[in-house]
């Protein structure tokens, strides 16, 4: 088999312990590459900004923890932006692991805001089932859908900032973190769209082109794409974490994949039309 | 009226919610609160149908001693474990069930979801070839947006990360909602045949 044809069938272990070992490597020795900010984070970053402080955000995290590398930082930044603005912040989602998800953010985000108190600027109603229909009902009467208990087992009754959340046109802007259904497209149906309310979302890489029609006519003002998303918001809020440290290893493994697919189409166009050397 | 019964009743309780959408009444209102009570229980309904599957299907493994059965049996003692734990205790307000969630279910999704990343590696090398025009256009849309979307694209060339956002907001964009406004219509035309009866493929069986 000549060189060429070799570089077409190359042993998957090859790239799978070179992509191990530079991303291993990245992560314990950064190069520290700049993050630039696109025009589609600054949107969600603005839209964010603009609200009022002493306003109420709901923040619906919908993905779990397969998703958590890329959505947690996310999460994590927004709260920071959120309470850094004077912001109070109603937690839930429709995914089971959302209640979880936002719990860890939570945990993390209030060590740099000791003055912030659960119940009275935060609450993490968790997951509630229902789908689009829990959006729906929320929208006519809150505490009745999210059955007035929060993710540790609180009653609403026992959490002054609920008492001003009976609706979903109480909150000032709605922030998802999606990947995937139930999703964004239930918060334009039944949320966002009727009712006016400010709406941007961080989704998964992969949920992204999907997304983009609903940034484009306007429906989403603004999306933070995947980690890369994740690490510019991280930025914007001057708090680099997790996301912007990714950035590194991310950028290390997209230039190994496209090696990788350079040396195969080398050597497949050099190889085409020609019999293989084993059959000369 | 075994074959006619939930073909009426899937059809008057789907006329029902679309005639409350348009129409707003106290009495609609009322249906339509009720109805998506109903909804929303058989929601959770559907974790137990569920669960009472995946013990269905394992413990036949098990039983039958069939290849990998091993991992059945810890499905199957996790699966229960964490129901019975949750029951008794409470869920992650608990602070022993949040150390379970924390230490077994959350790292093990990650890492589920990490391992994409190398048969990723793996297929776009053995896929992504000249074969043809199509496959050319994506080949190089496939290497343009990978490198736009992280730092070291803009290192090589400066105009890597405009020409990703021109390609994820205007081709991308352009071919994505007519597939949705078509998926959209055909949604539309599905649920009008289950509304009259024409679809019957969600009742199962020989209905």
């Amino acid at each position: 088999m000549s060189f060429w044809e070799k570089a077409q069938n190359i042993d998957r272990r090859v790239p799978y312990t070179l992509l191990i070992v530079l991303i291993a490597y990245i992560l314990i020795r950064p190069i520290g590459l700049a993050v630039e900010i696109n025009a589609i984070t600054q949107a969600a970053y603005n839209n964010l900004d603009k609200v009022p402080a002493g306003s109420i955000v709901w923040l619906s995290a919908d993905y779990g923890a397969s998703s958590m590398t890329e959505l947690l930082p996310a999460q994590k930044a927004v709260m920071r932006h959120a309470f850094g603005k004077g912001l109070r912040v109603i937690a839930g989602g429709m995914w089971d692991e959302g209640g979880a998800m936002t719990d860890y953010a939570w945990q993390d985000v209030r060590k740099d805001f000791p003055e912030k108190k659960y119940g009275v600027d935060f609450v993490n109603v968790g997951y509630k089932p229902g789908g689009k229909v829990l959006l729906e009902r929320i929208v006519a009467d809150a505490h009745q859908a999210l059955q007035g208990i929060d993710f540790y087992g609180k009653s609403f009754a026992e959490l002054p900032l609920m008492s001003e959340f009976k609706t979903f046109k109480d909150a000032k802007l709605i922030f998802e973190f999606t990947s995937g259904t139930p999703g964004e497209q239930d918060y334009m149906k039944m949320v966002t769209d009727p009712l006016k309310i400010p709406f941007s979302a961080a989704a998964t890489a992969v949920s992204v082109p999907g997304i983009m029609p609903f940034v484009q006519s306007g429906q989403m003002q603004g999306l933070l794409q995947g980690m890369s998303g994740s690490a510019q918001y991280e930025v914007l809020v001057k708090k680099p974490g997790p996301a912007v440290a990714g950035m590194d290893a991310q950028s290390v493994a997209h230039l190994l994949m496209v090696v990788f697919i350079l040396i195969g189409n080398i050597g497949y166009l050099s190889t085409r039309g020609k019999k293989p050397q084993s059959q000369a | 009226m075994r074959r006619e019964g939930p073909v009426i009743f899937a059809a008057l309780a789907g006329l029902a919610v679309v005639i409350c959408r348009f129409f707003s009444t106290q009495a609609l209102k009322a249906v339509k609160d009720e109805l998506d009570q109903w909804y929303l229980i058989c929601t959770a309904f559907m974790v137990l149908v569920g669960l009472i599957n995946l013990t269905r299907v394992h413990l036949k493994k098990v039983s039958q001693k069939k290849e990998g059965w091993g991992y059945s049996v810890v499905l199957l003692a996790g699966m229960y474990w964490f129901v019975l734990f949750g029951l008794m205790r409470g869920s992650l307000g608990d602070p022993q069930y949040a150390w379970m969630f924390n230490t077994f279910p959350a790292p093990l999704g990650a890492t589920m979801f990490a391992l994409l990343a190398f048969y990723i590696a793996s297929a776009s090398y053995r896929s992504f070839r000249v074969r043809t025009a199509e496959a050319t256009v994506l080949l190089v849309s496939a290497v343009l947006i990978m490198l736009g979307s992280v730092p070291v694209g803009k290192l090589i060339w400066s105009q890597l990360p405009g020409i990703r956002d021109w390609m994820l907001s205007n081709p991308n964009t352009a071919g994505l909602r007519g597939i949705q406004l078509g998926a959209c219509v055909g949604g539309m035309a599905t649920a009008l045949r289950i509304l009259v009866g024409l679809e019957r493929g969600h009742l199962g069986g020989d209905v």
